[in-house]
């Protein structure tokens, strides 16, 4: 076994690639700040810039394939970058693109050639930022209730709906949705996902205030949109998948939102806050006290398990491996273990975890904002429930045939 | 980044599943649980032929040195058994103590025999005030002349019952740091009483006056602590994929189980209360499978931090065994406590070996000293 993930000479070189390219095109300006939900519209237009300039790379999506933009690179070069990235405080890609991350890989294995030229290079090049739309109103964990429709009529679809849940601050040029084709249809067999141009006449954004981003990094992140849509025409070609057969293609996106494919940001708070701890604020040195220490300790194993199982996946999918209950198990971990710490911070940090005030925060607010992301995460991407059930599905707990993970190439 | 088995792990793991498979089927292991002594040296026998005695064990010294994640291999699939006995008492933990500690001279004519299983080493460490911290050891050797007279009492000691050779943890009198002295099972003076009760394989250990020679003395009087610190927490792990084989078995049993059992005209594996145990279940499996694994690896490849991994992995797996087994007892209800049906092999065992080499909570103090919290 290797777990090490930047020694070869080749990825060296790679690390010093990146590195290079990165101070050289890391636009000028580009502040980070706790809450991501708090960056104003510069800060996303910075981080589209930087954004184009990896895609023309290929680095933006450097694991998808060169023909459509990407890089075809390896889990340890992607690792390199996404390193590189964390390093400077940005993340891969470097703004909020939900319909990009899950979107693309799902066209990659359920769109026709036509499609995938269409619509990957834009992506993988930065040019667009996409959102997905899944969930609505009268539909969460019960994704198969959607009641969004999008009806043939000629060459268009024409789609009457609501979604919500929706993306981020400062708007999309696209969307990647899923819609019932067959309003009489047998449920999980009247579903489609099609690609929407987000310029149409008929769409309308209006923002939601949450919590917290819900571990959504990027400008903006944050910030939650209900999305309207009122006789909106789609033209026909940007159906994927097949006319009704939208269940199928959402065993892929679903898998790679459900955490199939392991993310490799960890939490930096985590060592962040041990760091602070051992430092003397406020003429106390946290760590000294015997019951803090302990909390510290087991805060730090909690962090290394949802460490282990991110870097379990991310070499799981990255390496074709055959994988069942894996994702929804990170996914999970990741959102108890993120709670169960934040609360652990509490305990430990006292009110002083619960201010974003300039004199008194500790780390800039970075121990509220945890406070409140780790409950906003409980629900992205599935429940803690949903997740329980998919494991125990992927298990075969039930006696039958366990259940197989979606298709990820 | 590569986190599959190589072809080398590959083929322990598969000649040790046959081995638990094919030898150590359930009646041969509820013989073992209940009269280990008896049965244990034909086993033995088997253990040293395939050369496990050896893996743990570098070649300048008689064994085959292998890498700690073969060594893992081999100790995940001997904890589906679960396969009970001395081989990780001797052959990786009194091993890597001697490596660490001993002189030139003792390593060539201990080593070479451990690894051929001629001699078989129990590490007698623990006692009355029990602890695996060194200011826990209170038995003080005497001085006599250029030897050692030794008396005392060891507890929870585990193996001692099929070992050939202790390797005694003490202090001497007049003097301040331990000392490790090699003595053998049978001489005179030493007594080794197992202890009945919801546990596996230990004893009490009674030195009456034993006299030892001043060349048993292992390594440097008085300084000890290191070597034996350091042969500790490079055993961890192995100890940890012990424990990661028997939180798969019971995984796969419960499993099963949930989807044979019939209540309530359906399959009990159906209701989202028992999917939860198995959920439960798996989790604790993971947690304990990839912190040891890592350790492994950073012990290999002498990654920073090892030592960090190595607590945060028996912290984990000690853990994890014991709630594994709980959730599959959940599943399991009646049946699962019937000895015959062999469940309990692996609650005992979780149980046993939970305190063996230090508690989570001693993993978590030591982690706190790793993690640089104690100032």
């Amino acid at each position: 076994m290797d777990f090490a993930i930047e020694d070869t000479e080749q990825q060296q070189k790679l690390r010093m690639e990146v590195r290079e390219f990165l101070e050289k095109n890391v636009p000028p300006g580009i502040t980070h700040t706790v809450d991501a939900a708090n960056q104003p519209p510069e800060q996303y237009q910075l981080r589209r810039e930087l954004g184009r300039r990896l895609g023309k790379k290929g680095w933006l999506y450097p694991h998808m394939p060169k023909e459509y933009g990407g890089a075809d690179m390896n889990a340890d070069e992607v690792m390199v970058l996404n390193d590189e990235l964390t390093r400077i405080g940005l993340a891969l890609p470097p703004y909020y693109d939900s319909g990009g991350r899950m979107g693309a890989p799902t066209i990659l294995v359920w769109g026709t050639e036509e499609h995938k030229k269409k619509f990957l290079p834009p992506i993988f090049r930065g040019e667009v930022r996409t959102w997905q739309l899944l969930s609505e109103p009268g539909a969460g964990s019960d994704l198969a209730g959607i009641k969004t429709t999008a009806i043939r009529d000629g060459d268009d679809y024409v789609v009457n709906g609501q979604k919500m849940w929706v993306g981020s601050a400062h708007g999309a040029e696209r969307s990647w949705m899923i819609v019932v084709t067959d309003p009489k249809g047998k449920r999980h067999e009247n579903l489609s996902w099609i690609m929407v141009d987000m310029s149409l006449p008929g769409i309308t954004v209006t923002p939601m205030e949450t919590l917290a981003t819900g571990g959504e990094g990027g400008a903006g992140g944050g910030c939650k949109n209900s999305v309207f849509f009122d006789n909106v025409r789609i033209p026909a070609a940007n159906l994927v998948g097949g006319e009704n057969n939208g269940w199928k293609v959402a065993t892929t996106h679903l898998e790679v939102e459900h955490g199939g494919t392991g993310r490799m940001s960890d939490r930096r708070v985590i060592g962040e806050f041990i760091d602070f701890c051992k430092e003397t604020h406020n003429g106390v040195r946290i760590a000294d006290d015997p019951d803090a220490r302990e909390m510290l300790a087991e805060l730090y194993v909690e962090g290394e398990i949802m460490r282990l199982f991110a870097l379990r996946n991310h070499w799981l999918s990255h390496a074709h491996k055959p994988r069942t209950y894996e994702g929804p198990q990170y996914s999970l971990r990741r959102k108890l273990g993120s709670l169960d710490i934040s609360e652990r911070m509490l305990r430990i940090a006292g009110p002083y975890a619960l201010t974003t005030d300039e004199k008194w925060a500790p780390l800039k607010g970075a121990i509220e904002y945890f406070q409140r992301d780790a409950i906003t995460s409980l629900h992205p991407g599935a429940t803690t429930d949903i997740q329980k059930v998919i494991m125990a599905r992927r298990m075969g707990t039930g006696g039958r045939e366990r259940e197989a993970a979606g298709k990820l190439s | 980044m590569d986190l599959s088995l190589n072809e080398t792990q590959q083929l322990i793991q598969d000649s040790t599943k046959d081995f638990v498979k094919g030898a150590c089927d359930r009646d041969v292991l509820l013989k073992l649980d209940t009269a280990p002594t008896d049965i244990m040296p034909r086993y033995w026998k088997q253990f040293s032929d395939m050369g496990w005695t050896g893996m743990a064990i570098p070649e300048a010294y008689g064994g085959s040195g292998n890498e700690l994640m073969d060594v893992a291999v081999l100790f995940e699939e001997l904890g589906v058994g679960p396969v009970p006995g001395p081989l990780f008492s001797s052959a990786v933990l009194c091993a890597r103590i001697i490596l660490e500690s001993g002189t030139e001279a003792q390593k060539k004519a201990l080593l070479p025999e451990v690894a051929s299983g001629k001699r078989v080493f129990a590490l007698a460490f623990t006692e009355a005030q029990f602890g695996w911290n060194a200011e826990n050891v209170k038995m003080k050797a005497k001085k006599d002349g250029g030897d050692y007279s030794l008396s005392g009492t060891k507890v929870f000691v585990d193996d001692a019952v099929f070992a050939t050779d202790l390797l005694v943890v003490a202090g001497i009198e007049g003097s301040i740091g331990l000392s490790l002295f090699r003595v053998d099972a049978k001489a005179k003076g030493v007594s080794i009483r197992p202890l009945a009760g919801f546990m596996t394989g230990k004893s009490e250990v009674v030195f009456d006056k034993v006299k030892v020679a001043g060349s048993d003395l292992v390594g440097t009087a008085n300084s000890a602590w290191t070597g034996l610190d350091k042969g500790i927490v490079t055993s961890l792990p192995i100890l940890c994929a012990y424990k990661v084989g028997g939180c798969k078995r019971v995984f796969d049993m419960a499993l099963a189980y949930a989807g044979e059992r019939k209540q309530f005209g359906q399959v009990i594996g159906r209701f989202s209360r028992v999917q939860d145990h198995i959920i439960n279940l798996v989790n604790h499996l993971d947690s304990a499978r990839w912190t040891t694994y890592e350790a492994l690896w950073k012990l290999d490849s002498n990654v920073e931090g090892a030592e960090t991994s190595c607590h945060v992995a028996k912290a984990v797996s000690s853990e994890s065994y014991l709630r594994a087994t709980d959730y599959a007892h959940e599943v399991h209800a009646g049946i699962g406590v019937v000895r015959q049906y062999g469940l309990t092999l692996f609650t005992k065992a979780s149980r046993s070996l939970y305190h063996t080499l230090g508690a989570p909570r001693l993993h978590y103090r030591r982690l706190e000293k790793s993690l640089k919290l104690v100032a």
